[in-house]
Formats: C-alpha cells, sequence, structure tokens
C-alpha cells in the first residue's frame, strides 16, 4: 500500500468529503483507493455481490469536474458508499439475497434513497451482501456465501445487513445504506464494530428497495464515525408521498451534535434487557452509561410482548409477500429460511391481528417512558459474533437458538419505531471482538441519540478498529 | 396448542393454501409454528379492551386542506 493510500485509508467520510472539497484529494482518487481496498479484501470478507466501478468512476470525475469549474460541492462530494441488495440500482438486477431474483428485470430507476446520496455528491461502489428478502440475523447466505467478519473471518458479520456492515468495518467504503426490520441495521453493527442509524419508523422513504414486512421496515445508515452518520442521515431525509410508510412531512437536520449531552436525562434498561444479555454485553452498556453519567436502572413495558407481536407480524407478512414462490418453488429459497417462511404464511389471522392491536398499545406505553427520559442504553446484541454455522448462542446459561436469538435486543426497540444508534465498544472477554451498545430516543429524536454517541466517541469509548486483511 | 395439533395444522393449512410439502418439511415448518403458538399466547394473556384498534388505519385519501373550509369545532 502507497503511503497516500494509507492517509486516505485512515480518512473517516466526514474528513474525506472536507479533503475532496478543499482540493487535496480529488473524488477520482478516492473512488480507486476504494476500489483497489474491494479487491484487496473482498475475497475474504465477502461484502460485495455486485460492483459498480464504471459507474462510480463516472459519479467521480463529475464531482472533479464540478470543483474544477468552481462549483459548491454537495455535502457527500466524492465519497464513496455502497447499498445492501435489496436496493434499486438503475440497470442492475435488485437480489434481496435471493437467487429466485436473479431472474427478474433490472431496476429502471434507483431507490429514492440512492438519488438522495446521488444528490449530495456521494459515489456509489456496488451492492452488499444480506440474509435473503432480510430474514435472518448472521448473513450467512447459501446463494452468495457468507459474509466474513472482518475482525475474525471465521465468524458471521450479523444481518441481515451483513454486507453494509462488514464493508465499512473493512474499510472498503466508509458509508453504507441497510434495512432493519427487527434489528438488521443494528445487530451487524454491534457484531462488526460500526456506527450504525435506524431512524424513527416513517422518517425515511422506503420507496425503491425490495420489501420484507411492510408495517415494520426501515431504512437506515452504517458509518465509520459518528460525525459521518450524521451527515449521511441528513442527505438521506426528505417526505415522500409515494412511500405510504413515509411518515416525515419535512426534513429536521441534525442540529450542533458538539452541544454535547448537558440536560438529557440518560437511563439504563434493564429486566429484559440484561436477563437477555451476556457479561460482556451488560459490560458495554455499563462502560457507556459511566461515560454518559446515566445511573437510574428502569424498564421498558412489555419489552417481551414487543417482542412476541413483531415475531408474529413478521413471519406472517413475510410469508404472506413470498406465497406464491413458496408454493412453486421453494427449494429455490434460501434453506436456512424457508421453512420460517412458511410457517408465516399459515399464521392465524387472529395471532396477526392481536399483534397489530397490541402494537397500538405498546407505542402509547412506549412514548410514555420518553416523557421522563431523552436517551435510553441497552446491548444491541447479547453476546458478541458467533462462528459461522454455529446453531446455538449461551445466554446466562441458557442456550438460545443463533439465529433467531440475535435480534432479542433490538427487536423490541423497532416495533415501536424508536429511533436507535448503535454505538460500537470493545468489552473485555469478547477475544478483542466489539459488541454495539444501543442509544434509543423518542420517535423523531434523532438528534439525541446522535448527540449521547458523539459523546462515547468524544470520550474514545466507542470507535471503529483498524483490520488487516 | 399440543405438537400433534401443530403438526395437523400445518398440513391442513398448507394443502388449503397451495402449499406441498412432504412429512420432514411439514415437522420443520410445525417446530418453527409452534414457536410463533408460545408467542401468540403470550400476547393473548395480555388484555385488550374492544376498542383497542389496530397500529394502521386505513386512510382514504389524506386530510383537506383548509381551503376546503371544514367546520371548526
Amino acid at each position: 500500500m502507497t503511503e497516500f493510500a494509507k492517509i486516505l485509508g485512515a480518512l473517516k467520510s466526514h474528513e474525506l468529503a472536507q479533503a475532496i472539497r478543499r482540493g487535496d484529494i480529488s473524488a477520482l482518487e478516492a473512488t480507486e483507493a476504494s476500489i483497489a481496498r474491494i479487491e484487496r479484501t473482498d475475497g475474504a470478507v465477502n461484502a460485495f455481490t455486485g460492483k459498480a466501478y464504471s459507474r462510480a468512476r463516472r459519479e467521480a470525475a463529475a464531482v472533479d469536474a464540478q470543483r474544477a469549474r468552481g462549483e459548491v460541492l454537495a455535502p457527500l462530494a466524492g465519497v464513496p458508499y455502497a447499498v445492501k441488495n435489496l436496493f434499486d440500482i438503475q440497470g442492475e438486477v435488485t437480489l434481496a439475497g435471493a437467487k429466485i431474483n436473479r431472474t427478474h428485470a433490472p431496476a429502471v430507476h434507483d431507490a429514492f434513497l440512492v438519488t438522495r446520496l446521488q444528490a449530495a455528491g456521494a459515489v456509489l461502489m456496488g451492492s452488499l451482501n444480506m440474509d435473503e428478502y432480510a430474514y435472518g440475523f448472521t448473513t450467512e447466505n447459501t446463494h452468495y456465501g457468507p459474509t466474513h467478519n472482518p475482525h475474525d473471518l471465521t465468524r458471521i458479520a450479523g444481518g441481515s445487513s451483513g454486507g453494509s456492515a462488514a464493508a465499512v468495518a473493512a474499510g472498503q467504503v466508509g458509508l453504507s445504506l441497510g434495512s432493519d426490520t427487527n434489528g438488521s441495521i443494528r445487530v451487524p453493527a454491534s457484531l462488526c464494530g460500526v456506527w450504525g442509524l435506524k431512524p424513527t419508523f416513517g422518517r425515511l422513504s422506503r420507496r425503491g428497495s425490495y420489501p420484507f414486512v411492510h408495517s415494520i421496515d426501515h431504512l437506515g445508515a452504517f458509518a465509520d464515525s459518528v460525525d459521518s452518520l450524521a451527515m449521511v442521515y441528513d442527505a438521506l431525509q426528505s417526505p415522500d408521498p409515494l412511500d405510504p410508510g413515509c411518515h416525515a412531512l419535512y426534513v429536521q437536520p441534525v442540529a450542533d451534535l458538539a452541544q454535547g449531552i448537558d440536560g438529557l436525562r440518560i437511563g439504563v434498561l434493564g429486566g429484559y434487557f440484561q436477563d437477555n444479555a451476556s457479561l460482556a454485553a451488560r459490560e458495554a452498556v455499563a462502560v457507556a452509561a459511566q461515560t454518559l453519567g446515566a445511573t437510574e436502572v428502569l424498564e421498558w413495558p412489555d419489552a417481551a410482548l414487543g417482542r412476541a407481536a413483531a415475531f408474529i407480524i413478521t413471519s406472517a407478512e413475510g410469508g404472506s409477500l413470498h406465497l406464491n414462490d413458496l408454493r412453486t418453488r421453494a427449494d429455490d429459497f434460501e434453506p436456512l429460511s424457508v421453512d420460517r417462511f412458511i410457517a408465516g404464511a399459515l399464521t392465524p389471522a387472529h395471532w396477526y391481528l392481536q399483534a397489530q392491536r397490541f402494537r397500538r398499545l405498546y407505542r402509547d406505553r412506549v412514548n410514555a417512558l420518553f416523557q421522563h427520559w431523552d436517551v435510553l442504553l441497552a446491548p444491541a446484541t447479547p453476546v458478541s459474533a458467533t462462528v459461522i454455522g454455529a446453531e446455538w448462542i449461551e445466554i446466562n446459561g441458557t442456550q438460545h437458538p443463533a439465529r433467531a436469538s440475535m435480534g432479542l435486543l433490538t427487536q423490541p426497540i423497532s416495533f415501536a419505531g424508536c429511533p436507535v444508534v448503535a454505538a460500537p465498544l470493545w468489552p473485555a472477554g469478547t477475544e478483542g471482538m466489539p459488541i454495539g451498545v444501543q442509544l434509543i430516543a423518542a420517535p423523531w429524536r434523532e438528534d439525541l441519540a446522535l448527540r449521547a454517541a458523539l459523546a462515547l466517541q468524544h470520550a474514545g469509548v466507542a470507535h471503529l478498529k483498524p483490520v488487516e486483511i | 396448542m399440543t405438537e400433534t395439533q401443530v403438526l395437523a395444522y400445518v398440513k391442513a393449512s398448507a394443502a388449503a393454501q397451495g402449499l406441498v410439502m412432504n412429512d420432514e418439511r411439514a415437522q420443520r415448518v410445525a417446530s418453527h409454528l409452534a414457536r410463533t403458538a408460545h408467542l401468540a399466547q403470550l400476547l393473548e394473556a395480555s388484555p385488550m379492551a374492544v376498542a383497542d384498534e389496530l397500529a394502521e388505519i386505513y386512510k382514504p385519501l389524506t386530510f383537506p386542506p383548509a381551503f376546503h373550509k371544514g367546520v371548526s369545532p
């Protein structure tokens, strides 16, 4: 690696944007550095399922031409990023991790959020691996191979946005997009040691992304720093009347994050969130709590019931969405999830309706909690990354099925629709692997979670770690 | 639901939905559905009033803007 490439590789995305704006680095140089890194590492990581190098070079050249003309550059001009392969990319087939989708027609348009990042000047490098149709927490994809955790290639990257987290952890790109229905951003962010943001349900448009569970799907981002995460989040925001699930009526840019955590009421979730967390996961939360001055432990209302309802709605809507293919070509589905899809398709209507009715009560109980609190802390995963192929994880002496249980601590939160930043911490007792901490805020208050995140970053307790592959 | 009941339900409802499966798959699907049944029982035990509606409610059209001159309460 040249000295220049090393310097470039050490820059976080928000710093890279500044360097390109100043003219210290060209967008094309940044793009070539990203391509070189992907080519050197992805044989081992398997984060990418599609590479858009021609488009990337074209977009980078356009940024450099803008700068040469003396035009003001957009906030993310020249910054490389990649997207989970359920986002439409014009001219590419949207795989959504599935073999079945290979025969679909290429997308006619970019997904809405891809157009947002293009408008912000970011450079699209390609598409990223995931669990088939987003139904999983491990990215052990039989059709496209498992994504390997860059910090230990024998371990899972988490899922379902595993490629999105691994690509950032491996330094291939500094920004990526993913989706989160029950934890699919926060789980891989936790296991790969990167920053992740699952915004409020309804904040970002989902138009042009392949759905999993219409009534719970969120889209969001991964980043190499809190500053980068805030920048990409702001760039993604826009009302979209064409997505029935996009409830934001206007953009709420993240205000000055540097105002710190003064005045924020920060608490720690106990009960369910401690009972289902390993010692290392609880230690990660304790470090974050100490840094943020959070001492009080409180209960999240009906966490187990929220998880139960989310589980039922997920399986029923997911199964229903794919019923026709399940009837005619079940053997083409991912072997690790096809039986769950079928079980979902057979869910009695009563169970589903009870879960949707409960969701309304649950929302009200959760929102009441935030009258007294601004940010709440909980582990993002019960344990650190397991070995690829593991069937069971042990949590406090009890065996749990590995693939379903990685989302135990994220599912109750997303079901309420609250925004969450996943912060990468590095507790002891994990053989050097990370565990994320969820920074949870009231709906529409992403800014509060990001302020707490920045405080953790400034204190040096939450950060990425460099990897050599 | 007992294991036998879940398996019988899987076989009957799969047939009704046009989902063809052998006994091995039916057994695996039943295991998954049994887990869901357990979670459904938890919700069943959580009291709800008849007035507790669904989280998502159908909206025929966006509420009209002010120039339509609605009546103030």
